[in-house]
């Protein structure tokens, strides 16, 4: 399992009100496998997706990715975690506004401490897998919301992750270029990547071979092959 | 480190005003700092060259009140008094008048020595104290009604040069010129008409009256006892020591360089408040910096960069602004200074006061506005490294 949940608990507080946000989380996510979080807002996708990208630690449970626990990892420890295992790809792009398409691409290698010319080599190869390879010098502004996602999705192989994460890529993308992203991330999942995508899009939920169903911070169903 | 500084560089210059303004605030600073210091050592360095020009050898009784004409309670008397005292070699009296002085048909007001002719050549003898005739000759014992003119008089006081043989009417009355001195950048002297002291006084009618008695002391003699016995001497004569000074040139350095330091603890103050202005509007730069890149702090964790290197990143861009800012900061003030020494030699004379930037002032500025940079953006940088990389993608 590269993904490997135990009981997980996220409890966030706002004050003194204390706000469940994952109420008891048990998953498994194999490794290559292709698995959608769906449910209402509220629902605590967002949240589970935090940790499984080692961006937060669960106030209690375990969270495992590729057999480490996050919760007995410190700040930095968990930055080298993300940067070696997990891409991600957010709704809102994320992209660096004053850096070019190749530039982002290229940034987490450079916390990688690839050397410049390598990483600029394999950004602009990353850059044409995802069609992109006349824009390198775009910065961001330049680029149109679905230009913009794959080169977030370009950024997110940069280092060669187990995991894609994916919040909501298509949320701010109309329908065509948001299936033009949602194709190209299974594509990548075909090359071997674990892919996990978060989207309320039940149409895009449903592409997924394995179908993760949440209900106020609670898994209502697991659907997919792999836990017939 | 090549691409820390690429990013930083990228990130101020997506921000040009806001940069631009925070670099103001360094480079008014080190401006500022750097002018004030280089004036303030440029102050000190002339004023100690033109007191050592003074002689080491010699001992200056000053009236303690104005150095005007009325207050002086100084006589020929009290001269031949000095001059008796064991240790003394002989006295030059000195009588000194703002005057009228006409050439031609302009007036102007000059400074004018009465001196004894021969005592004051055997005073200021030897060339220390920087006198030398350009032309003509010096004033002699039996000279009256006969002038010599120091290098400013003659070649800048008035629309057309002074010249040996020209006259000169001073107070109605005319003068010869006999000599011209060559130019000793010092303004004092260069701006003085030198006449023989009778005939200035009885001039201006000021009797026996003087306004500074120079006395050169014996060679070997300790002049600090000389100092001493001179004192007493005149203390004995006036009856107390409440109006006269009594001086050597070492104490006359003292009692500027104390002078001295005030100007420059005030100059020190003006400059540690521009620098600190320039310090708050890094803080304040790098503060807006880091809440305004706050998702960008959360893209760069996300991505994983770790602790150290958005630590870096932000530290990057302080540094740049500082060393930058004070880069430009030391450019500038070494312009203003040059454009001081400049115009003070143009308006208060040659030499009056050189500025100098050394190379020491100049180190010790970058490397300020190096600190000052990095300390201000240390606080920002430590929030920016603490911000949880899920608030930080929020925002």
């Amino acid at each position: 399992m590269v993904i490997k949940l135990e009981n997980v608990v996220k409890i966030y507080r706002l004050g003194k009100v204390e706000v469940p946000a994952l109420r008891g989380i048990n998953l498994e996510i194999p490794r290559g496998e292709y698995a959608s979080l769906m449910g209402p807002s509220g629902s605590g996708k967002s949240t589970l997706m935090n940790l499984i990208g080692a961006l937060d630690r669960p106030t209690s449970g375990k969270v495992y990715i590729d057999g480490t626990d996050i919760a007995r990892l410190n700040d930095d420890q968990l930055a080298l975690l993300r940067r070696k295992k997990i891409g991600f790809v957010f709704q809102q792009f994320n992209l660096i506004n004053k850096l070019t398409a190749l530039e982002n691409v290229a940034l987490p290698m450079w916390f990688s401490g690839i050397s410049r010319s390598r990483r600029m080599r394999r950004a602009k190869e990353l850059l044409e897998l995802v069609g992109l390879g006349g824009r390198l010098h775009h910065k961001p502004s330049e680029l149109s919301g679905g230009e913009r996602q794959r080169v977030a999705i370009a950024r997110a192989l940069a280092n060669d992750p187990e995991i894609i994460l994916a919040d909501e890529p298509t949320g701010n993308l109309d329908t065509v270029s948001g299936l033009a992203v949602i194709e190209l991330l299974e594509e990548l999942n075909k090359l071997g990547k674990t892919l996990v995508v978060v989207t309320h899009d039940v149409e895009f939920g449903k592409r997924a071979r394995m179908r993760v169903k949440l209900r106020d911070g609670m898994i209502q169903d697991i659907e997919g092959i792999n836990h017939a | 480190m090549l691409d820390y500084l690429s990013f930083s560089v990228k990130n101020l210059s997506h921000h040009k005003v806001r940069s631009f303004l925070t670099l103001l605030g360094v480079i008014i600073g080190i401006m500022a700092v750097v002018s004030m210091i280089s004036i303030g050592s440029g102050m000190k360095a002339s004023l100690k060259e033109q007191l050592e020009q003074l002689g080491s050898d010699k001992i200056f009784i000053i009236p303690r009140l104005a150095y005007g004409t009325a207050a002086t309670t100084l006589t020929d008397e009290d001269a031949d008094a000095i001059e008796r005292v064991a240790g003394v070699a002989f006295v030059s009296p000195l009588y000194s008048v703002a005057g009228d002085v006409g050439f031609r048909n302009e007036r102007k007001i000059v400074k004018i020595y009465g001196i004894d002719p021969e005592k004051a050549e055997a005073t200021f003898g030897g060339g220390a104290s920087g006198y030398r005739l350009l032309k003509g000759r010096w004033l002699q014992r039996g000279d009256r009604y006969k002038v010599v003119i120091g290098y400013g008089v003659a070649s800048d006081v008035f629309s057309r040069d002074v010249n040996v043989g020209n006259t000169l009417k001073i107070h109605g009355v005319n003068f010869d010129v006999v000599g011209v001195f060559k130019k000793t950048g010092d303004r004092e002297k260069d701006y003085t008409i030198y006449t023989n002291l009778d005939t200035i006084r009885e001039i201006f009618g000021a009797g026996d009256k003087v306004t500074m008695i120079i006395a050169r002391i014996d060679k070997g003699a300790d002049i600090d006892q000389v100092r001493l016995r001179v004192e007493r001497r005149l203390e004995k004569r006036k009856g107390s020591k409440e109006n006269f000074f009594v001086m050597t040139q070492k104490e006359i350095i003292e009692r500027v360089g104390e002078a001295y330091r005030v100007v420059q603890v005030v100059f020190g103050g003006l400059a540690a408040v521009s620098l600190i202005v320039g310090a708050i509007g890094i803080a304040n730069t790098m503060i807006m910096n880091v809440t305004e890149r706050t998702r960008e702090i959360g893209i760069l964790k996300a991505t994983g960069a770790s602790n150290a290197q958005v630590m870096k990143i932000f530290l990057t861009d302080a540094a740049i602004l500082g060393l930058v800012g004070g880069g430009i900061g030391v450019a500038l003030g070494y312009l203003i200074s040059l454009a001081i020494n400049t115009a003070a030699a143009r308006y208060l004379g040659e030499g009056v006061l050189t500025t100098s930037v050394s190379f020491e002032l100049v180190l010790f500025a970058l490397t300020f506005s190096l600190v000052i940079g990095v300390a201000a953006g240390l606080y920002p940088a430590y929030r920016a490294l603490r911000l949880n990389p899920v608030e930080a993608l929020r925002a």
